[in-house]
């Protein structure tokens, strides 16, 4: 293999793929990122089995070939070199890379590419479209709420179900909900539904960076994996096998009160008595109260208290539809939902001290959180 | 202004407990513990023992041997605890500056209560006798130490056959006079090795130490040497201990015989995991981290503990933990002399809801039912399957 490609190119190629790359696997190979000669580009991929991204990038060939070379090694030279043109020269018989970039010469010592676990070669046939945009907001509105417990796999996924032209995200990590919707330009073949790590769909969102293309996704039959492609990248993620809990039964169909409230005071709110929260077990107190009189505002005094740092209380003005309501919410929780909502008024909906509470953006139908309050025994 | 400190002492508080359920004990040697051939102790014994020298602490065995027709009692801790319980509500009414020291002693700060001490004093005792049936004894000073030593001194001067009821009140000003000539070893801080010590510089009673010079005490004992040297005097600055910060809850039991069946160590881990939730609720508290204490017939003890996403103070959630723990260090069949499980990390019972119940909240609404049936109608009422 003998390939000359620009530093720059090789460095973002780079850093897409490492982050598939599992350091610590008992399986030395993961531990490299392919290269290998592809139709005039030079392709780079890395994989620790369960998460696997492919980058092209453009390259001069001279010569086709393949090896796996060390990520951190390779990854740390190619950031140090000039930004020239880079030469890579694998010499098979050794397995060792030749890297030359301005008057510096390098060689690294690779593993044959014989050894790297095979990607799947994605049929995009029938694969459904996304607007990059689109996608990439809805797996922020919702990966977060996925769980980060490895006791209930489940949920550490993210649901996606498509039918005809409607594609809908969910999460749930077994106290919050997030739940995104959005359109389709063009509608799917076939209704699909499909648990994906959310930790794949984050990497996705990081790496489609290019507002103007399409994501495509396909789920190749009884594989049990779901294909990404955007622009020169491709993601593959083995799906997390199981039953989604029933959403839609958690989702309350009515309310006894609903505060509207500016998004950004509230947020603010959140993050003062999060500081105070943190110390304990996050809790933070929404007292809700409706407007004493015609002329006057309702309001929100959020409150937390910490018996070694001390005690904030912040009163945002709000809209009280309904009943006054004393309720406690992880605020780490709230915080993170008032995030990712775009719209500059949102509405809190609740019942009791004990029942779900639900985060409405105002005037977008296609967004809503529900979050379990904290009980205070 | 010098303080009012009032010290109480129930007599024999176990066996006085016993008499109340079992009238026809009244006057017998008995006492209140285990049994010889298990290792047993008194923990507890009658005024009638006492008189053929049985003391508590003393191995059953011997207990026997000094009072052949001993009648032995076994103890019921959750019975006492109850009791001990009622008490001290019964003392809280009277000042909230209450510090409980043991299950049947209690220092009061009457300093600021407008009746005279005595007054007080009598009212107590015969508050507790009449309502509880239990004779307790009283030592009232101007501090702790003093207070606490009028007790005994009231206890030890009591004469005839029944309980003491002593009552001793050291005015201010008499503290020293009232110390001096009782022997040194009834001061705090005057163990056997510290008696033999003094005895040797011909000191025997506390007016002895408080005659020695203190300089030649603290070149002799230290620290040490200053406590005793003002104690001596009667000197005692200590405030009443309002509430002792709980930092852990917990309860253990060691086998009278070490126990290799797997069901009954389990019995016994769901038990006592039981009675540590119960208390934890009781206390409105709850506990991130369990811990397992085990004790092999060698004596070597095994501690093991594991933290839980959320504070708990749940039966089911304490147990499933215990056993859990239990399991990764106990190999099946292997004998087990003591066994333990504490609750720690301790806060107000927050907890995060659950968007949909694993069972949790549903046991939750059984467990305030069932407690509310046991604090009805008794602990024997209602008991989970899993341990009867």
């Amino acid at each position: 293999m003998k390939v000359t490609v620009l530093q720059e190119n090789l460095a973002r190629g780079l850093s897409i793929v490492s982050r598939a790359v599992s350091p610590r696997s008992t399986l030395p190979v993961l531990s490299n990122i392919l290269i290998a000669t592809d139709e005039g580009r030079l392709r780079l991929s890395a994989t620790n089995l369960e998460l696997g991204i492919t980058c092209w990038i453009a390259a001069r060939i001279d010569e086709d070939g393949s090896t796996t070379v060390p990520a951190r090694t390779f990854g740390d030279l190619i950031n140090a070199l000039p930004s020239d043109q880079v030469q890579l020269t694998l010499d098979v018989k050794s397995q060792s890379l030749h890297v030359k970039g301005g008057t510096s010469n390098n060689d690294i010592k690779c593993i044959d590419a014989q050894e790297f676990p095979p990607l799947p070669v994605p049929e995009m046939e029938g694969a459904i479209q996304l607007n990059v945009v689109d996608f990439k907001e809805m797996i922020q509105q919702v990966a977060f709420a996925a769980s980060t417990d490895e006791a209930r796999p489940v949920l550490m996924g993210v649901l996606l179900s498509v039918d005809k032209d409607k594609v809908t995200m969910a999460a749930a990590d077994g106290f919050r909900l997030s739940v995104r919707k959005a359109l389709l330009s063009n509608p799917a073949q076939q209704p699909l539904s499909v648990i994906i790590p959310a930790r794949a769909l984050n990497e996705l969102a990081r790496v489609s960076t290019d507002g103007e293309e399409a994501i495509y996704m396909v789920v190749p039959k009884n594989r049990g994996q779901v294909l990404f492609r955007v622009k020169d990248v491709e993601v593959v993620s083995q799906l997390i096998d199981g039953t989604f809990p029933d959403y839609q039964q958690i989702i309350p169909r009515s309310y006894k009160s609903r505060t509207l409230v500016s998004t950004a005071s509230l947020l603010k709110a959140c993050k003062q008595a999060e500081i105070f929260a943190r110390e304990g077990s996050n809790v933070a107190r929404l007292d809700i109260k409706q407007s004493k009189g015609e002329m006057q505002p309702g309001e929100v005094e959020i409150s937390a208290t910490s018996e070694e740092t001390g005690k904030n209380e912040t009163i945002v003005e709000a809209t009280v539809d309904g009943g006054s309501v004393l309720i406690a919410f992880n605020v780490k929780f709230l915080r993170e939902a008032l995030e990712v909502i775009r719209t500059p008024n949102v509405a809190l909906e609740t019942s009791a001290a004990n029942a779900p509470g639900v985060v409405r953006p105002v005037g977008d139908d296609n967004f809503l959180h529900v979050i379990m309050p904290m009980h205070l025994g | 202004m010098p303080r009012v400190i009032l010290h109480l002492d129930l007599d024999a508080f176990f066996c006085a407990v016993e008499e109340t359920h079992n009238p026809s004990l009244r006057g017998k040697p008995f006492a209140v513990g285990g049994k010889p051939d298990e290792r047993g102790v008194v923990a507890s014994c009658s005024y009638a023992a006492r008189r053929r020298g049985v003391r508590s602490a003393m191995p059953m065995s011997r207990a026997l041997r000094l009072c052949p027709n001993l009648i032995i009692v076994p103890a019921r801790h959750r019975l006492y605890s109850e009791v001990s319980k009622q008490v001290m509500e019964n003392l809280r009414n009277l000042t909230p500056l209450l510090e409980q020291i043991s299950i049947d002693e209690a220092f009061l700060d009457i300093s600021d209560t407008r009746e005279p001490p005595a007054r007080i004093a009598l009212d107590l005792q015969t508050a507790i006798k009449n309502e509880l049936h239990l004779p307790s004894s009283i030592g009232i000073a101007s501090n702790k130490l003093v207070a606490k030593i009028a007790t005994e001194v009231g206890k030890k001067s009591a004469k005839g056959d029944g309980p003491p009821f002593g009552l001793t009140i050291v005015p201010a000003g008499q503290e020293a006079a009232f110390l001096a000539p009782l022997p040194a070893n009834m001061l705090w801080g005057v163990g056997p090795k510290t008696e033999a010590r003094l005895a040797e510089l011909n000191i025997h009673t506390i007016g002895d130490i408080a005659n020695w010079p203190e300089s030649d005490l603290i070149r002799r004992f230290g620290e040490n040497g200053r406590d005793l040297a003002r104690h001596a005097k009667g000197q005692d600055e200590r405030p009443i201990v309002l509430e002792r910060e709980t930092k852990s809850i917990s309860q253990e039991i060691t086998y009278s015989v070490d126990v290799r069946e797997d069901k009954v160590i389990e019995k016994t881990l769901r038990e006592l995991s039981g009675e540590v939730a119960r208390s934890l609720r009781k206390n409105d508290l709850a506990g991130k981290t369990v811990k397992l204490k085990i004790r092999w017939p060698d004596f070597t003890t095994l501690t093991r503990q594991t933290t839980l996403s959320q504070p708990t103070d749940n039966d089911e959630e304490i147990i499933r933990t215990a056993l859990k723990l239990l399991r990764e260090v106990r190999k099946p069949n292997q004998a087990v002399r003591l066994i333990g499980v504490g609750v720690s990390s301790l806060g107000a019972p927050i907890r995060q809801l659950p968007l949909w119940d694993a069972g949790n909240e549903k046991s939750r609404k059984l467990q305030e039912v069932v407690d509310e049936l046991q604090d009805k109608f008794g602990k024997q009422v209602i008991k989970r399957g899993d341990v009867v």
